[in-house]
Parts: structure tokens; C-alpha cells; sequence
């Protein structure tokens, strides 16, 4: 199933820099300017449109960032290693942000991967038996427990 | 450049926006509208190096493929060599094992891996189903090398440990019907919106707390195993699952879109050095041309 693309307003003074430049702290836009953008989740990338184009202008990696409600209908993203830089999204209503928290929270692999971890082990409490057995997959690093950390 | 200006998301958006919109120059759009595309570069490039879990990781020879581009010269010939980091879906490759900041990045969606007999001995080429693409071709130093890396570079996608997830999601939800008749209280209330007393596995809360281990996850995730519950009711519950995590599809992140991947591929297949020069020499051209 696609989530649908929402048209969130995109904050562009906050936007992150061209590729393969620093961006000079002159280019910051105060107050900031907000700009129509066609967003789109894809795995754990969120994809940036202009609304009339067929190419997406960008993508962030939502890997080690922070899903903030800013406002009833405004939420945030920021990255742990520049928590003071964020990407605010604004939505069209309270119900749109809430289900873009949720799904932005739940689009990292490092997500995945503790909800894996963690229902492997559940299981393996339960009954017994490793679940990841019958793929063969038992012994791969990235399944381990207490080898992970944030 | 001015701040304000007009011309100003344009140039700081696409240094060719320019010449993006001039008639009589598709091919140049192609090209560098996809290099063009913005990325969290910094962030990327933080999350490669950084304490997160490491699939694997090696040395593996980049060789050239018919009609692609050389790889940069001077590295060690034709094929050179490069440090390789697998993590989750995203392979990022280093200059060396100390190398930092990575000089590329691969995303492993909508691809497939298969051996190959290459110009190099225990090769091997990421394919990508979007026309165009060229394939990655590596070389691994041995044949366990080459067969390892094949094996964890198949099962990188997104996708894959989406539907792992799905199916162990579905086992807990079925053994914990299974168990039904356990006593105890219930511990599944039903919630309107997101439950505020979430589940550790979220990526806020282990942010915030550093790093948690999975036995912690563990143990707190049992005091929310509901007790005996009816099928019905387990299933208002289990879309969201002990970790939050979608469980129909219509809740699932999407599938990967060959429309939005193939400019990650090209972009993130060239070294980001080379585009910051092209980059900083588009500017100093008079930001646009």
C-alpha cells in the first residue's frame, strides 16, 4: 500500500544545504519562508517535490533523527548530531500531522531493526524457538541482541 | 547570491536551475537535474561513521563496467580499492578503513546482487531494475568474501526486513492468541491516537536515552503483553504491535519507488568529491551556468 503524497508546506530557511557545499549561515532566511513541497515517504527516505514536478529536489535519510510535534498541525525533523537544525513540516490538519509522526517514526531501518530484535526475542521467550530459524538468518550479526546501540 | 532574491532558491537548489529551464538542453537536464537533488549529506555522512550497527564491512575492488565512468584514477588502477560499510540498506564506501568522510554511498533498493565474471576474480554486480542505472560491480578478496557479501547485500533491502518483521509481528500475535488462556489483567487498552507510554523500540526515546539494550527492550516489552484477549480485540491491537509497528498494509512505509531511486543511485554512484568541484565551479561561474 503507498502512502499518498501529502503537499506539506516545507520550511526553506531550514532546508539542508545543496549537495556537496557547506551552505553560508547568510543563506538562512529569517523570519523563515515556508514553500508548498509534495512530500513522499519512500522506505527510509523522505523524498521533497515541487508540487508541478515529477523529480524530487531532495531527500533526507531518516536514519538517527527525532520526529518532534512542534505544533497541533507542525511537526519537525532534526538529526542527533545538529539537534538545533530542523525541517519543519506544516500540515493541512492535526489528524495529517499525527499520522506523518507515526509513520516518519516507524520509516528508519535501525527501527526495524529493534522491532525485529525485539519480536524475536519475545518469541524466543515464549516458545522456545528462534524464529529466524527456518530463513537461516539466525547467526547474522544484525539480528543480535546486545550488539546494538543507538 | 542575496538572501530574499528570487534567483535564490533557484541557484541554492540547483546551481544549473538556469540552464535547467533553457530550451534546447534536455541532456543537460537529465544530467545534472539529478545531481542536483539535495541530500542531508552531513547527516548521511555522520550516520555512516557513527556508532550505529554495522552489517558488514570490507575491502572490496570497484571495478568499471562497460561504458560506465572510471572510477577516480590514481587509487590503485582501473579497479580500485575502497573500505565498505553495509549498513541497513545503505552501502557507504571510504577512501580506507580510517577514511572519513565516506566518498560514496549505494542504495540498496530495487536492486539485485549476482555473481559475475568481471575483469577481477571473485566479483560481483548490484543491479539495478530502473533503466538507465548502470550496475555496480565489486570484487571481494576470496571466495568466502565474494559469497558473504553476495548474501548480505540480497537481503539489505528495506523491503526484506519489512516483511521479516511483518511475519515475526504476526507469529507473536498468533502465539500470544495461543496462550489465551493464561490469567492475568489486560494490558491493551484501547487508545484513540498514538499510545503515550510507548514501547522503547522507537528511534525518539533511544535517542534521547542512549543506547538500550535489547534486554531491556525485552523485559519491558512483556509488562505489555496482553493476556487473555479475543481475537477481535487483539487485532484492533496488533496493527500497531508491541513496538508500534504497522502490521496491514495500508499502515506499511511504502514500497520502494524506482521513480525517486534512480536519482539516489546516480547521485550517490558518483564520489562526492568530484560533484563538490563541479559544484563550486558552476559558482564561480556566475551560480547558474
Amino acid at each position: 500500500g503507498e502512502k499518498p503524497g501529502l503537499t506539506c508546506a516545507l520550511d526553506r530557511g531550514s532546508l539542508g544545504f545543496p549537495f556537496g557545499a557547506q551552505l553560508p549561515h547568510s543563506f538562512l532566511i529569517s523570519p523563515p519562508v515556508v514553500k508548498r513541497r509534495l512530500v513522499k515517504l519512500v522506505v527510509n527516505f523522505l523524498f521533497y517535490f515541487r508540487t508541478d514536478e515529477a523529480e524530487p529536489i531532495g531527500a533526507l535519510l531518516l536514519e538517527h533523527c527525532r520526529i518532534a510535534e512542534e505544533e497541533p498541525s507542525v511537526f519537525s525533523i532534526s538529526f542527533i548530531e545538529e539537534p538545533d537544525r530542523k525541517y519543519y513540516f506544516e500540515c493541512s490538519s492535526e489528524e495529517q500531522c499525527q499520522e506523518w509522526i507515526d509513520a516518519l517514526r516507524r520509516a528508519s531501518y535501525e527501527f526495524m531493526r529493534r522491532s525485529l530484535i525485539f519480536y524475536r526475542n519475545e518469541i524466543q521467550k515464549m516458545t522456545g524457538k528462534d524464529p529466524l530459524e527456518q530463513y537461516g538468518i539466525s547467526e547474522e550479526a544484525r539480528f543480535q541482541l546486545n550488539t546494538h546501540q543507538a | 547570491m542575496v538572501p530574499g532574491s528570487p534567483l535564490l532558491p533557484a541557484v541554492r537548489t540547483r546551481p544549473w536551475g538556469a540552464l535547467c529551464s533553457a530550451p534546447g538542453f534536455p541532456s543537460v537536464r537529465r544530467v545534472r537535474a539529478v545531481g542536483a537533488m539535495k541530500l542531508n549529506e552531513h547527516s548521511m555522512a555522520h550516520y555512516a561513521v557513527s556508532g550505529s550497527p554495522v552489517d558488514h564491512e570490507g575491502f572490496l575492488r570497484r571495478c568499471s563496467s562497460q561504458g560506465a565512468r572510471q572510477p577516480a584514477a590514481g587509487a590503485g588502477g582501473s579497479c580500485p580499492r575502497y573500505w565498505f560499510v553495509l549498513k541497513g540498506n545503505l552501502l557507504f564506501y571510504f577512501e580506507g578503513r580510517e577514511g572519513r568522510p565516506p566518498l560514496g554511498l549505494i542504495v540498496l533498493e530495487g536492486c539485485t546482487v549476482e555473481l559475475c565474471e568481471a575483469p577481477q576474480e571473485f566479483a560481483f554486480a548490484i543491479r539495478f531494475d530502473a533503466p538507465g542505472l548502470r550496475p555496480y560491480v565489486l570484487a571481494a578478496e576470496g571466495p568466502e568474501a565474494q559469497e558473504a557479501w553476495v548474501k548480505v547485500l540480497s537481503r539489505a533491502s528495506f523491503g526484506y526486513m519489512r516483511l521479516l518483521v511483518q511475519e515475526l509481528e504476526r507469529q507473536l500475535c498468533d502465539t500470544q492468541l495461543s496462550l489465551a488462556s493464561r490469567p492475568g489483567p489486560r494490558h491493551w487498552p484501547h487508545r484513540a491516537g498514538p499510545p503515550p507510554d510507548r514501547p522503547p523500540p522507537q528511534p525518539e526515546a533511544e535517542l534521547r536515552e542512549g543506547s538500550a539494550s535489547a534486554g531491556t527492550e525485552g523485559e519491558q516489552g512483556a509488562t505489555r503483553l496482553p493476556a487473555p484477549a479475543g481475537r477481535r480485540r487483539l487485532a484492533e491491537n496488533c496493527p500497531r504491535g508491541p513496538a508500534g509497528m504497522p502490521l496491514n498494509g495500508g499502515d506499511s512505509p511504502v514500497s520502494p519507488e524506482t521513480s525517486c531511486f534512480p536519482k539516489l543511485h546516480d547521485w550517490y554512484g558518483q564520489e562526492i568529491m568530484d560533484l563538490r568541484r563541479e559544484w563550486l565551479q558552476a559558482r564561480g561561474l556566475g551560480g547558474g551556468l
